[in-house]
């Protein structure tokens, strides 16, 4: 018969090997994530601020440490004022246009039609995401040509008698950046609001029509409520990727005319790959990376995030 | 005497003093060292014998080596960088450089040498071409200035070109203008007697009075041509006594009021810089536009073959032209620009005394004349003009008489940037963000900020 104090051994066994399975654990499933964390998100910042204070430049030779392009990025860059507004247009435009609200009428329409029309619809709206990039803005620019041979002034001037073709590259630019974006931004929203809507309880919508709600209020009422955490969400990583993204604008405008259309993150580029400015480089995009953080923090706080990701609580109906 | 005791021996001997002999013969095969160069080329459909020259050079330097008994034989591997210009092209150049994987030789535009010089990536020739007067004896003294750093000669000319303004003879008489006023136009830009603004006013009459949409046409990136347009206003970008970067915000808002005063007299399309390069051609060659401010090679590259203009001199000059940039005022200067590709050999490569005989050869009257024949270039070298085939080649017999009043690109190691930021500031101004003193003001606040010792007047 075994004694208490064997018991207690046998216990303190079971503690320790359990604590052992945990630790195990932890290693094999978070230990890759934290590796490939280290290795492709803290590491490239580290190296970032170290280059930041060099004179690293086009032969990619350093030869000395510097707090020049900090005082470069301060007091002599007065473009960058210029270039800080303009992201936060573009930023916000494409957010607020695109990527929530159209996407946000994408899914309540694809939801309220046929799911065979819905799920044609969808698929049409993801064709640009699924296109190379190259492909995409080549479609944009024959659409935009200042010339009669564009898409966009073939309707305008066969269809609505305009006489000279419109150059919306040169008078619309940021418009144009903002179109051209939206159109696959508006996607990601489009997918994430339709599986939520999906997810809202049928019998809601039919309790709400016994009441007498109509279309609208049941959007109002039952629908965007249910969305608040998808529109958050969506809200705080397109802005992030917004920011740091810039292909699209690159191929279509070239960040031009003039810096009409030079957002932070390609005036980056710009100073870093096509001056060879690579040490000033590595400063403007640290304070991308101080940007994002401040961004994401405040989507957090604004958007109270923190309960979104709290462990579900039993609804009771 | 010798006699074999069996046929076995004798068979035995036989191939084995045959291996021997067989052995000795091909000694000197065994002992030949191949010396493998690396050339950087882009690749460059306007020049694609810039790096073949240099391939086919190597057969003459093995026969020369052979002849001198030396073991070395020469193999160039040509190794193509897909950059869009030669100014993307050297900043790749320069990070490969930096990382220690730079080739032996390689070809650029001439005012990127000296950042390359800067780095010590690229080798002092001055005592080389002293060395092979054969070779570079009778290149064009006034290009060799086009490839020399503060210190020394960095570079070997490949050829030269002549920049500018094309015209349409039918749209002009169309305009009004007779055959008289036409053709005296070269030799009146020559002269000084037509100005630049005189230019915009031929220009506005074709817009106005034809069908053609256009006046005036530019490149639609960062290059050479319309420093042209810059010279004109007395812009040399460099200080002759210190070499660096010099800036004068009077000449700058001159040059920058052309463009200015182009636009608004909606000669210059306000969004030439923002058109594709191969639009804007074909606007011209299809008599959409009155003037094409370009370069010469542009005619064997593209107007010949692709436009279908007359190859054929007098049938040319019927309804085509160039001249060469106006003077600013009358009585003024005018301008031209040419704009040589260079070889450079590392400073680090392990043969330099092979890399320049390689690069001598690829220099040689009959093979530089087969890339300036074929792509409209000019040549290096004054025996080049007595070759039937250049004599043949018209356009380079014609354009060769600007090089008279031809300027260089500063060979300075930050022209190239602030080539970017001039380029910035005519986007500003065509695109109405800035007024022309507005963008000699950008140009200089751009350049002070970013680049180092800028002398601004």
């Amino acid at each position: 018969m075994a004694t208490i104090a064997d018991e207690l051994a046998i216990e303190r066994r079971g503690h320790a090997a359990s604590a052992a399975r945990r630790r195990t654990n932890f290693v094999i499933f978070l230990g890759p994530a934290i590796v490939l964390t280290i290795l492709f998100f803290v590491l490239p910042v580290i190296i970032d601020i170290a280059v930041s204070f060099t004179d690293l430049g086009r032969s990619l030779r350093i030869t000395e440490f510097t707090t020049e392009q900090y005082q470069k990025v301060f007091r002599t860059d007065r473009r960058l004022t210029q270039v800080i507004g303009l992201t936060f247009i573009y930023v916000f435009g494409t957010l607020a246009i695109f990527n929530v609200t159209f996407g946000l009428i994408l899914a309540i329409t694809t939801t309220a039609i046929q799911n065979v029309s819905g799920s044609f619809f969808r698929g049409v709206w993801l064709l640009p995401r699924m296109s190379p990039s190259v492909l995409y803005i080549l479609l944009w620019l024959w659409a935009v040509s200042p010339t009669e041979a564009g898409l966009v002034n073939q309707v305008l001037m066969r269809a609505f008698g305009l006489d000279t073709p419109l150059d919306l590259l040169t008078t619309a630019p940021i418009a144009l950046i903002i179109i051209s974006n939206g159109f696959i931004g508006a996607s990601m929203g489009m997918i994430i609001f339709t599986a939520a809507i999906r997810g809202i309880p049928e019998h809601l919508f039919h309790a709400a029509a016994v009441d007498g709600a109509g279309t609208f209020a049941k959007i109002r009422f039952i629908t965007l409520p249910a969305l608040r955490w998808p529109i958050s969400f969506v809200t705080i990583y397109q802005t992030l990727s917004l920011l740091v993204s810039f292909e699209y604008i690159l191929l279509l405008t070239k960040g031009g005319p003039f810096y009409d259309t030079t957002v932070y993150a390609l005036y980056v580029y710009r100073r870093a790959f096509e001056s060879g400015q690579y040490g000033y480089g590595a400063a403007l995009a640290l304070f991308l990376i101080v940007i994002g953080i401040v961004v994401a923090l405040i989507g957090w706080r604004f958007f109270d995030m923190e309960r979104l990701l709290q462990r579900p609580r039993i609804e009771v109906h | 005497m010798f006699h074999w005791k069996n046929g076995t021996a004798a068979l035995l001997s036989a191939a084995l003093a045959g291996g021997t002999a067989a052995f000795v013969m091909a000694t000197p095969l065994f002992a030949q060292e191949a010396v493998k160069l690396e050339l950087w080329s882009r690749q460059d459909p306007s020049g694609p014998l810039r790096a073949g020259n240099v391939v086919k050079a190597a057969e003459r330097l093995n026969k020369e080596l052979e002849a001198e008994g030396s073991p070395k034989r020469v193999e160039v591997v040509v190794r193509e960088s897909p950059a869009k210009g030669f100014d993307d092209d050297a900043l790749q150049l320069l990070k490969v450089f930096g990382i220690g994987e730079g080739p032996d030789m390689f070809i650029a535009a001439h005012e990127w040498i000296c950042a390359f010089q800067e780095d010590g990536f690229a080798l002092k020739l001055d005592d080389y071409i002293a060395k092979y007067p054969q070779h570079f004896g009778t290149i064009f003294p006034s290009l060799w200035s086009s490839a020399k750093c503060p210190d020394g000669t960095y570079a070997i000319p490949q050829d030269a070109e002549a920049r500018m303004f094309f015209y349409n003879k039918k749209l002009l008489r169309e305009a009004g203008y007779d055959d008289a006023f036409i053709d005296s136009m070269p030799e009146r830009t020559l002269s000084g007697d037509l100005t630049m603004d005189e230019l915009l006013e031929i220009a506005k009459q074709v817009v106005e009075k034809t069908n053609a949409q256009y006046g005036v046409l530019h490149r639609p990136n960062k290059g050479p041509d319309y420093i042209m347009a810059f010279n004109a206003y007395g812009n040399d970008f460099v200080d002759p006594e210190t070499g660096n970067l010099l800036l004068e915000r009077d000449k700058l808002a001159a040059a920058f009021g052309w463009f200015e005063r182009g636009v608004k007299a909606g000669v210059i399309p306000a969004n030439n810089t923002a058109m594709e390069f191969d639009a804007l051609r074909k606007e011209f060659y299809t008599g959409n536009a009155a003037f094409w401010m370009y370069g010469i090679w542009d005619l064997g590259s593209v107007a010949f073959p692709t436009y279908g203009l007359p190859q054929e001199e007098k049938a040319f000059f019927e309804d085509w032209g160039w001249i060469a940039g106006p003077a600013a005022e009358k009585g003024g200067s005018p301008v031209s620009l040419t704009h040589p590709i260079v070889y450079v050999i590392a400073a680090n490569t392990k043969e330099p005394e092979l890399a320049v005989r390689l690069l001598g050869h690829a220099s040689a009257a009959d093979l530089n004349t087969d890339h300036a024949v074929t792509t409209t270039h000019l040549g290096i070298k004054p025996e080049q003009l007595e070759d039937p085939r250049y004599a043949e080649a018209w356009p380079l017999a014609r354009a060769t008489d600007l090089l008279k009043i031809t300027k260089f690109l500063p060979n300075n190691a930050q022209f190239g940037e602030l080539n970017g930021i001039i380029y910035a500031g005519i986007q500003g101004v065509e695109s109405g963000r800035l007024s022309a003193q507005e963008a000699a003001d950008f140009v200089i606040d751009e350049a002070s900020a970013s680049l180092e010792d800028v002398i601004v007047k």
